[in-house]
């Protein structure tokens, strides 16, 4: 087995990757710290200090719990249905390309869409509730979802197939064994990026209409002229994000292995 | 001195006949690739060409000839713009059963193992296996993959890829193998024991083999008849029976003066003209 990235630094002697992030992460909030209280800029951005101790006192009231789960129902419920329909149809426009070419001309149109505008639309469709939060976010994915899968699909070696053929293999052993391993990589980077769009969807329709979710908060806060709330929100946000990242890439790692260490 | 063997004539040797112990045969075979904007290309022309049951038929022709296409066109893959294509006395319709193709490319499923390669042919093969797993190991065995069972192809030498699809397509057990340029990314020594082990498979249990190969040596050690193609267009310029005995030795045959003499007389060919 190859040696990993953080192994060949560590023997030539440099600073682990992880440290060195941590590092710069630090770095930038001294300056943020020391920026913000030398020129009197806090109204404006804020300081890191405010925001750690906002950040405690909305841990210890639950508020920020209750925030926090809301966003990230309302985002995954989102993004899970975006995977369910959007893999599917992926593969079946693959299959049937005359269908696919043509509602593509729709697709696009759709996916064209600053779909943030259909906001009040979904609140008018399905309430203020859950639903329509979800909708928003699935409206942000269905279309990375969608796009990844086909061009997944596309990218499949054609003599794979042609030898799958030529072994008569069925339409459901070559979905199994071929065509679905060979999107996973695929699904993966969908959920890659899909991960920040169903956060933006599920905040967008939070800020239109809403009683809770990060979203909202961060509206409210805004409104209150409190900068300190508005960042803890983004701050937390950004963790989410970084958080979720963090996990796709160690699932690849595992599901990926096939790939070996070349890359 | 080589021999131009028009479509119906057998030519310098006796091709066989018995139609109905071929289990391959083409009639008049024309194949052109459709292109965008521009004449169709023609690709094959006027091929006839026959392999009985338990014959091993080695193909050699220049690069672009056409030999791909003959096996494309053989497996079902592709339909022939002219002619006939039968499989046991069958026209070809569909992917015919019993038919095993090694493509000239790698085409192993980079996300299963060696050992989940092999044994995609074992599925596929659709004989029920008493024990799967033994016949699997035996293969692993047999193409000297000990040890690599539990790699993934991105892990393996091209040559290693090589005998995991021999190893998949032997785990296939078609009664029709055809294999393009098998041994192709294989050094020389690894391909005499392959090529050897591959006549001991077959001497076991005789099938129709077709090997496109451009290795003149080993078209003759292999096969019972050698098909030579002229350039693109490919057309059957000459057909070479090997009364070599069997079971033949590698080193040995070498120096063999029919050997040499056939080898000699298919590199003419190779370089005759066209027209
Ligand atoms: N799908 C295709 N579309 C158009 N042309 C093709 C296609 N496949 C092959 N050809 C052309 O047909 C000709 C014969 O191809 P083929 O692959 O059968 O050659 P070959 O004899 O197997 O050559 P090699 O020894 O290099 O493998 C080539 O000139 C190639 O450009
Ligand atoms: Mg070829």
């Amino acid at each position: 087995m190859a040696l990993e990235n953080t192994d060949i630094a560590a023997r030539k002697g440099r600073v682990p990757m992880v440290a060195q992030r941590i590092i710069l992460i630090s770095v930038l909030l001294t300056i943020w710290e020391l920026g913000s209280s030398l020129t009197e800029g806090e109204f404006w951005v804020s300081r890191p200090l405010l925001i750690v101790e906002r950040l405690i006192t909305m841990i210890q009231s639950g508020e920020l719990l209750r925030h926090l789960t809301a966003t990230l129902v309302e985002a995954g419920s989102g993004l899970l249905l975006a995977g369910l329909v959007g893999i599917p149809l992926g593969i079946a426009l693959e299959r049937f390309p005359r269908v696919a070419k043509l509602v593509e001309p729709i697709i696009m149109g759709l996916y064209g869409l600053p779909r943030v505008a259909l906001a009040p639309l979904f609140i008018l469709w399905v309430g203020i509730g859950l639903a329509s939060k979800v909708l928003m976010s699935f409206s942000m994915v269905i279309f990375v979802f969608l796009m990844n899968v086909s061009e997944g699909v596309r990218s499949i070696d054609k003599d794979m197939l042609d030898l799958m053929s030529t072994m008569r293999a069925s339409r459901s052993f070559v979905t199994r064994r071929v065509v679905l391993p060979a999107i996973v990589p695929w699904i993966l980077t969908a959920i890659r990026i899909g991960v920040g769009l169903a956060l933006i969807g599920a905040v967008v329709a939070e800020l239109i209409g809403s009683n809770q979710g990060l979203g909202w908060f961060i509206e409210k806060s805004a409104g209150r002229l409190d900068t300190t709330g508005v960042f803890t929100g983004l701050i937390v946000l950004m963790a989410v994000a970084m958080l979720a990242n963090f996990m796709i890439v160690s699932a690849e790692r595992r599901l990926l292995r096939w790939r070996g260490n070349s890359r | 001195m080589s021999v131009q063997i028009p479509a119906a004539s057998p030519g310098e040797m006796a091709v066989p006949s018995a139609a109905a112990a071929d289990s391959i045969a083409l009639h008049g075979v024309d194949i052109a690739y459709e292109r965008e904007g521009q004449e169709p290309l023609l690709v094959v022309e006027n091929c006839s060409l026959s392999v009985g049951r338990e014959e091993f038929v080695a193909i050699v022709g220049p690069s672009g000839c056409g030999k791909s296409t003959v096996l494309r066109a053989i497996s079902g893959l592709l339909r022939p713009t002219r002619g006939k294509v039968l499989i046991h006395g069958n026209e070809v319709v569909g992917h015919p059963a019993g038919v095993g193709f090694m493509f000239q490319r790698d085409t192993l499923l980079p996300w299963c193992s060696v050992e989940e390669n092999i044994a995609i042919g074992l599925e596929l093969s659709g004989n029920p296996q008493k024990d799967p797993q033994a016949t699997i190991r035996d293969l692993v065995q047999l193409l000297g993959l000990n040890g690599f069972e539990k790699s993934y192809p991105s892990a393996l030498s091209g040559g290693m890829r090589q005998r995991v699809s021999l190893g998949r397509l032997l785990a296939y057990h078609p009664d029709v193998m055809l294999m393009d340029e098998p041994f192709g990314a294989l050094d020389s020594l690894t391909k005499a024991v392959l090529g050897r082990e591959l006549l001991r498979i077959w001497e076991a249990e005789r099938r129709s083999i077709v090997f496109v190969t451009h290795d003149i040596e080993e078209a003759v050690y292999l096969a019972d008849r050698v098909v030579v193609f002229s350039p693109r267009p490919g057309r059957i310029v000459a057909q070479h029976r090997i009364d070599i005995p069997r079971p033949r030795e590698a080193r040995a045959i070498r120096s063999d003066p029919r050997f040499t003499h056939i080898c000699e007389q298919i590199w003419d060919d190779l370089k005759l003209p066209t027209h």
